[in-house]
């Protein structure tokens, strides 16, 4: 048989083989799901709840700062625009190494007991977050229209009318980062499974679970399980936008 | 003698090291209408900024109603009010637009009311447009919509900067009816910036020239700008697109801008006379001056428009009106150079 033909033939066969996992993952999420399986449902749960502590903390101190940097004109505001930038870039699993030598019982921040727990994956997955938060927001409100500023300031605003004001009208902006940061959140292995450490229902993300899942040759199971993470995905966005359309 | 509603000492404002504006003194009666005219670049816009509280000046004090004033000033945030140059509305509906600067003073009772009012009052149909957002109008809808927002807030001071520079003619003259029924209505006061010469004059109880930042004028003045270029002759000049020549005296810089006092009008070539200089041109438009109650010709000459104070008498005598050809008399050594 010609070479050729041979190349062919893998190609169909590898193919095959990916279909029929993306096939078998279909099957397998909507029976996790529809089934109520206990440890899907504990690994989407400890997905959920984590990722929202991060993004609720990063936004309430990324926002505000944010602002700032796009808002007000100061002495090396380039320098930290570029820094701020860089950290968007931040490595998962460099973040989880600091996290841990910060949480690890021999670390400083040992005696906390956060270690292989839900808010210490929060803490990380916060850090993660925090930059691209705070770019986003800053690229946001600086790309606010100069005339804004005459026409609230015109109207009879005072500072922090001003400021309110200016934030809402930045408000797509900074929901399009606030969704880039989410995604980024719920979608990292590395700080799940440094600082929390892969424990079954307690610290078991959908995506350490995916990470877990293929390591055992689970692949079906995985694909399953990556189709709950985009359902989750799916749900959040649909929601926000909803909002945009309502504000 | 009434209070001035504004009064300014010493101000300079600068840009980094450009100064773009410096007046010594100038004040503005309350109820009054201000016009600022002056080519673009002369101030006329950072002079309506600081008096809208908008900036504070590099150097100097801004007193409104007595009480020196800055950005967010509690004497004066909510009596003034400034419709910029280039519209532009929020990211919001019409009604939250308008409402936007009643929320503000939490003036809460019948805001849908006061909206509607403010919108019939620029010619806006409050039942077609208060739900529509910001961007389903066009560019002179959204000037109105604006101008509707400062209105509602029945301001003391209303600072209005090109109002009708990027709308169409119909969109214009709402603008400028609505403008007048605040003043007459409820007593504004107006200062209102605009290339529009004829219609400054005609509203007006002061005209400001300004030019590089400074008031050089007041009043109805013909102000021709350089550049000048020297002739032949020796002397200066330049050449109208009728080919004319405009002369004048030795300039301080070529680039200087002439105040040039019209001597008189006649249909006749008058005849000459030592050192006057006799140029024809074209009545295109006869205006009352409301302040004075004289009669104002502004007469093209080439694409120059001379401003001459006629009485009405010589009105009915020459028979002046638009379109009848007409000679200005002048002398060179009478204009001022700015």
């Amino acid at each position: 048989m010609p070479s050729s033909s041979l190349t062919a033939v893998a190609f169909f066969s590898c193919t095959k083989i990916v279909m029929n996992f993306l096939l078998e993952g279909f099957i397998q999420a909507f029976h996790l799901l529809l089934s109520g399986n206990a440890e899907t449902y504990s690994a989407v749960w400890a997905t959920v709840k984590v990722s929202s502590y991060s993004i609720l903390s990063s936004l309430l101190i990324g926002i505000p700062l944010g602002f700032c940097l796009g808002y007000f004109e100061f002495k090396r505001k380039k320098p930290i625009r570029i820094i701020v930038d860089t950290l968007m870039a931040l490595p998962t699993v460099f973040i989880g190494l600091v996290v841990y030598a910060f949480l690890t019982h021999r670390g400083p921040l040992g005696n906390i007991g956060l270690l292989f727990t839900l808010p210490g994956i929060a803490i990380g997955q916060t850090i993660l977050a925090l930059p691209i938060v705070i770019g986003l927001s800053a690229t946001a409100v600086e790309s606010m229209d100069k005339k804004l500023r005459i026409a609230i300031m015109s109207m009879g605003a005072n500072r922090s009318q001003l400021f309110l004001s200016t934030l809402w009208e930045s408000r797509h902006g900074i929901l399009a980062g606030s969704i880039a940061a989410y995604g980024r959140v719920m979608t990292e292995v590395g700080i799940s499974m440094m600082v929390g450490g892969n424990i079954k229902w307690h610290t078991r993300t959908v995506t350490t679970a995916i990470a877990l899942e293929t390591n055992k040759g689970q692949f079906g199971m995985g694909v399953a399980l990556g189709l709950v993470l985009l359902t989750i995905a799916f749900c959040v966005n649909l929601s926000v936008s909803l909002l945009r359309r309502r504000y | 003698m009434d209070t001035p509603i504004y009064e300014i000492q010493s101000l300079n404002h600068s840009y980094g090291d450009q100064t773009v504006l410096s007046i010594d003194h100038l004040t503005v009666k309350p109820a009054s209408i201000v016009g600022l005219v002056g080519p673009n670049g002369s101030g006329k816009s950072t002079l309506l900024r600081l008096l809208g509280l908008i900036e504070r000046p590099s150097q100097g004090e801004i007193f409104f109603n007595g009480h020196q004033v800055q950005p967010f000033s509690d004497e004066a945030r909510f009596l003034i009010t400034m419709l910029p140059q280039e519209p532009f509305l929020m990211k919001r509906s019409v009604y939250n637009n308008v409402s936007y600067g009643l929320k503000l003073r939490r003036n809460g009772k019948d805001i849908a009311g006061k909206v509607k009012d403010a919108l019939s009052l620029v010619g806006l149909e409050s039942e077609d447009f208060v739900r529509r957002p910001w961007y389903a109008l066009s560019g002179g809808e959204t000037q109105r919509v604006a101008l509707a927002a400062r209105l509602a807030l029945k301001p003391k001071v209303l600072l209005l900067d090109e109002p009708t520079a990027s709308v169409d003619a119909a969109s214009a003259q709402l603008i400028k009816e609505a403008t007048l029924r605040a003043r007459q209505e409820l007593g504004t006061t107006l200062i209102v910036a605009s290339h529009d010469w004829q219609w400054l004059y005609e509203i007006c109880d002061e005209v400001l020239h300004l030019f590089k930042g400074k008031i050089f004028g007041r009043g109805r003045e013909t102000i021709i700008f350089g550049p000048w270029q020297k002739l032949k002759t020796e002397k200066w000049g330049k050449i109208l697109s009728d080919n004319q020549l405009l002369q004048v005296s030795s300039p301080p810089n070529q680039e200087a801008a002439a105040v040039i006092d019209i001597l008189s009008v006649s249909h006749d070539l008058p005849a000459a006379t030592g050192e006057d200089i006799v140029l024809s041109g074209t009545v295109s438009r006869l205006s009352l001056e409301r302040k004075t109650g004289r009669l104002f010709a502004t007469i093209l000459v080439g694409d120059f428009p001379f401003s001459v104070g006629i009485d009405f008498e010589q009105v009915k005598e020459h028979t002046i009106f638009p379109g009848e050809t007409i000679f200005i008399r002048y002398r060179p050594d009478q204009i001022k150079w700015i």
